[in-house]
C-alpha cells in the first residue's frame, strides 16, 4: 500500500516511516505542507497521514483541498491539542480519523490499518446472525443494542462463521482462512480466538458451538 | 465571634466608659446640688431659731438676761437625731450662758442684724454653726449681743443622701438603658459586614467574578478593593492556567520526538535486562503523555467552561466518537468492550468538545485503573437526566474515597498510580453543564462499578 506522510518533526516522520515500510508499505514523506498538497494533486494514494502544524500550508487546508477535490482517500490527523477546535474540525473537514501528539505508535499502525481495510474492503452489505449483526463496511458488530468491539482476527473468524450460519468448521480450515497458507500457525490459536469470541459475543442469540474431533459452528437460537 | 478586636467590642467599650465617666459627673452634680439644697433649708430653720433666742434678750435691772424659748428648739427638734449647742455672748464679750467652749471663726464684732452662718466642729464632730446680733440700747448694757447656736449636720447629710440616692438611680437606669438602645444599634449598623463576611465565605473558591451584595455606602470602599483584589487573581489564575497550558504544549513536541526515537528502537537486538529497561521507558513516556495530555485537556475544559456557548448536542453521538477515541485498537484482545446508546435521541445543552473529553477520559481511567476483562459504556435516559453510564468488573473505588478521587491529583488506594486529572476533568464538565459525576459502587444492581457523567436533559425544540 502506499501511504503518504506530511509531517515536518524530524524524529516522529523518521519513526513513522520506519513502521510502516517494517510491514511492506511503501511511504512517500513529505515535510513542506505546500509540496505536500502539489504531490496530492496528481498521485493516489491509499493513506494520508496528516500533522496540523505544517511550514507554509497546515494540514487543515491540505485536507479541505482534498475532500474540495472529492478524493476520498482516507485521511489519519495527526493532532496537537491545545489548539482545541483541531478535533471537532478535522472530522467535520472529512478526516477519517486522529491521533494526538503525543501518540503510542502501535495505536498509530493499528489505526492506519483499519483505514486501509476499509478502503479495500469490497463487502458492503450486513451479515446477520440471531441478533449478531456485522456491518462489513464499518467493521462493527452489534449484538442487539450493544456495539462490541472486535479485534482484526475476530471480526474476520466471526464472518466466516456468520455468512454461512450452522455450517461446521474444521479447526484446518478456519486456519486457513484466517492466516493464508504460508503461515504456520497453531491450532490453538483457533480456539484463543473462538474462546475470545463467545466471550465477546456473550448473551447474543447466537452460539459458536464446538463439535469435538469435527470443528465449530455458529448457530442461531432463532432457528 | 469573638468579641475581642471586634468592632462590636471597641464600641461596646468605649460607650461603656462614656457613659460609666457621665454617671459619675452627673452623680457628684446631683451630690453637690442636694447638699446645697438640704444646707439651705437646715440653715433657715437654724437661722430662725437663733434669731428666736436673740429675740428673747433683754436688759433688766442693768443685767442681760436670757429667756430661753422652748419653741426655738421645738423648731429644732424636727432633726431629731442632731444635737444643738449655744453660747450667748454678752456685748463685752463675756459668755452669758451656754457652752463655754463653743467657738467659732467668725469674728462676732462684724456681726450684726444679719445672721452669719459657717461649718465648723465642735467636740471632734462637724457642726454648723449659726451667729446673730442683738442690739442693746439700754445704758446699763450697751452695743451687741450675739447668738451662736450650733447644730450637727446628720440630718443634713441625710437629706443629701437621700436626695442623691433618688438622682443616682434615675442616672444608673437612664445609663443601662441607653446601653442596651446602643448595643442594638451596634448590631444593627454592624450587620451589613457580617452579611458581607457570610456572602465571601459562601463564595466558591473557583468563582473569582466581582461580589454583587448590596451594602451601605460606608462599606462600598471595602466591597470595592475585595472586586478589585478578586479581578487582579482572577488575571493570575488566567495566565496560570494558559502558562499550563504553554507549558503543555511545548513538552508535547519533544515527547513525541521521544516516543518515536524510543519506537526506533530494535528490541529484537537487547538482551533481556535491556529490553526491560526499554520497556519500562516506554512506560514511564507513555505516562507522562498522558499526563501532558490531561494538563491541556484540563486547562481547556476550564477555558471552554468560560468562553463557549452551549449548545443543544446530542448526547449519543458524542459519546459514541468519545468511545471510539477513547478505547484503542490495541486494547488487550481478552478484554470485552462494548457501546450501547440510547433508544432515542439524548438532547443536552453543552459543549461537544469539553464533553468529549470528559467522557474520554473517564473511559481511560476505567481502562487504566479498573477494567480486567469487561468494560461497558452506555447512553442511558434517566428522566430529567442523561447518562452516560462507563461500568467494569474492577473492584472499584470505595465510597469512602468518592469524593476525594475527583480532585486533582488524588489517587484511590485501590487502583494502581496515579488517577491524574482524568476524574477532576471530567467532574468539572459535569459541573460547568449543570450536572455532576456519580459513582455507584460494585455489586448494585448487579452491576459492575460505574462511573456516571450525569447531565440534565432538555427538549429541543420543533422536534
Amino acid at each position: 500500500m502506499r501511504i503518504l506522510l506530511v509531517e515536518d518533526t524530524q524524529d516522529v516522520g523518521e519513526a513513522i516511516c520506519r513502521r510502516f515500510q517494517a510491514v511492506g508499505h511503501t511511504v512517500d514523506w513529505q515535510v513542506n505542507g505546500r509540496a505536500a498538497a502539489e504531490i496530492l494533486a496528481f498521485t493516489d494514494y491509499d493513506l494520508v497521514i496528516l500533522d496540523v502544524m505544517l511550514p507554509e500550508l497546515d494540514g487543515f487546508e491540505i485536507l479541505k483541498g482534498l475532500r474540495r477535490a472529492r478524493v476520498t482517500t482516507p485521511v489519519l490527523m495527526l493532532t496537537a491539542r491545545s489548539e482545541v477546535d483541531d478535533r471537532v474540525g478535522a472530522l467535520d473537514l472529512g478526516a477519517d480519523d486522529y491521533l494526538v501528539k503525543p501518540f503510542d505508535f502501535r495505536e498509530l499502525e493499528a489505526r492506519a490499518r483499519v483505514l486501509l481495510r476499509r478502503r479495500s474492503g469490497d463487502a458492503t452489505n450486513l451479515v446477520t446472525c440471531g441478533d449478531i449483526v456485522l456491518d462489513r463496511t464499518s467493521r462493527s458488530v452489534k449484538v442487539g443494542k450493544r456495539e462490541v468491539q472486535l479485534k482484526r482476527r475476530e471480526m474476520t473468524l466471526l464472518e466466516i462463521f456468520a455468512s454461512r450460519p450452522g455450517r461446521v468448521f474444521s479447526k484446518q480450515e478456519l486456519l486457513d482462512q484466517l492466516y493464508g497458507f504460508d503461515e504456520a500457525v497453531s491450532a490453538n490459536a483457533i480456539e484463543l480466538y473462538v474462546g475470545r469470541l463467545r466471550k465477546k459475543l456473550e448473551g447474543a442469540k447466537a452460539r459458536i458451538v464446538t463439535l469435538h474431533g469435527i470443528g465449530y459452528q455458529l448457530v442461531s437460537d432463532d432457528a | 465571634m469573638t468579641l475581642e478586636r471586634s468592632l462590636f467590642g471597641r464600641l461596646a467599650v468605649v460607650m461603656s466608659v462614656l457613659l460609666t465617666a457621665g454617671a459619675a459627673v452627673l452623680i457628684t452634680a446631683s451630690w453637690y446640688s442636694a447638699r446645697t439644697a438640704a444646707d439651705d433649708a437646715y440653715d433657715r430653720v437654724l437661722v430662725g431659731a437663733a434669731l428666736q433666742i436673740a429675740d428673747g434678750l433683754a436688759v433688766q435691772e442693768g443685767a442681760l438676761i436670757v429667756d430661753l424659748r422652748a419653741s426655738a428648739f421645738e423648731m429644732l427638734g424636727l432633726a431629731d437625731r442632731d444635737r444643738i449647742f449655744y453660747r450667748i455672748v454678752d456685748p463685752t464679750g463675756k459668755t452669758l450662758t451656754g457652752h463655754r467652749d463653743l467657738e467659732t471663726n467668725i469674728d462676732l464684732a462684724t456681726v450684726h442684724r444679719e445672721p452669719v452662718l459657717s461649718s465648723g466642729l465642735y467636740k471632734g464632730e462637724a457642726v454648723r454653726i449659726a451667729v446673730v446680733g442683738r442690739a442693746l440700747s439700754d445704758p446699763a448694757a450697751s452695743g451687741w449681743a450675739h447668738v451662736i447656736l450650733a447644730q450637727t449636720v446628720e440630718a443634713r447629710r441625710g437629706l443629701t443622701h437621700e436626695l442623691t440616692l433618688g438622682a443616682a438611680i434615675t442616672i444608673v437606669i437612664m445609663c443601662f438603658l441607653a446601653l442596651v438602645v446602643m448595643i442594638l444599634s451596634i448590631r444593627q449598623a454592624l450587620r451589613p459586614v457580617n452579611q458581607l463576611g457570610g456572602a465571601l465565605r459562601r463564595r466558591d473558591p473557583q468563582d473569582l467574578t466581582p461580589l454583587s451584595v448590596s451594602v451601605p455606602r460606608e462599606l462600598r470602599p471595602f466591597v470595592g478593593s475585595i472586586n478589585h483584589f478578586m479581578g487582579r487573581l482572577n488575571e493570575r489564575v488566567v495566565l496560570l492556567q494558559r502558562f499550563i497550558a504553554d507549558a503543555a504544549h511545548q513538552i508535547r513536541t519533544p515527547l513525541t520526538a521521544l516516543t518515536a526515537q524510543l519506537d526506533l528502537l530494535n528490541s529484537g537486538e537487547l538482551d533481556e535486562t535491556d529490553r526491560q529497561h526499554l520497556s519500562r521507558v516506554q512506560q514511564r513516556a507513555d505516562e507522562l503523555a498522558r499526563l501532558t495530555n490531561q494538563l491541556l485537556s484540563h486547562a481547556m475544559v476550564i477555558h471552554r467552561a468560560e468562553s463557549v456557548q452551549l449548545e443543544p448536542v446530542d448526547l449519543n453521538e458524542i459519546a459514541r466518537r468519545a468511545f471510539r477515541v477513547a478505547v484503542p485498537i490495541t486494547v488487550d484482545p481478552d478484554i470485552v468492550v462494548s457501546f450501547e446508546e440510547a433508544d432515542a435521541e439524548l438532547t443536552v445543552l453543552g459543549d461537544p468538545v469539553s464533553l468529549r473529553e470528559a467522557i474520554v477520559n473517564v473511559i481511560d481511567n476505567a481502562l487504566r485503573h479498573g477494567t480486567l476483562s469487561r468494560l461497558e459504556v452506555r447512553v442511558r435516559d434517566a428522566g430529567p437526566f442523561a447518562h452516560v453510564e462507563v461500568e467494569d468488573d474492577g473492584p472499584g473505588i470505595p465510597s469512602e474515597e468518592w469524593p476525594r478521587v475527583t480532585q486533582r491529583f488524588q489517587t484511590s488506594k485501590a487502583g494502581e498510580g496515579s488517577a491524574g486529572l482524568g476524574f477532576a476533568i471530567a467532574s468539572e464538565v459535569a459541573a460547568a453543564h449543570g450536572g455532576a459525576l456519580q459513582f455507584r459502587a460494585k455489586g448494585a444492581d448487579a452491576h459492575g462499578f460505574t462511573v456516571i457523567l450525569a447531565l440534565p436533559r432538555i427538549h429541543r425544540e420543533g422536534k
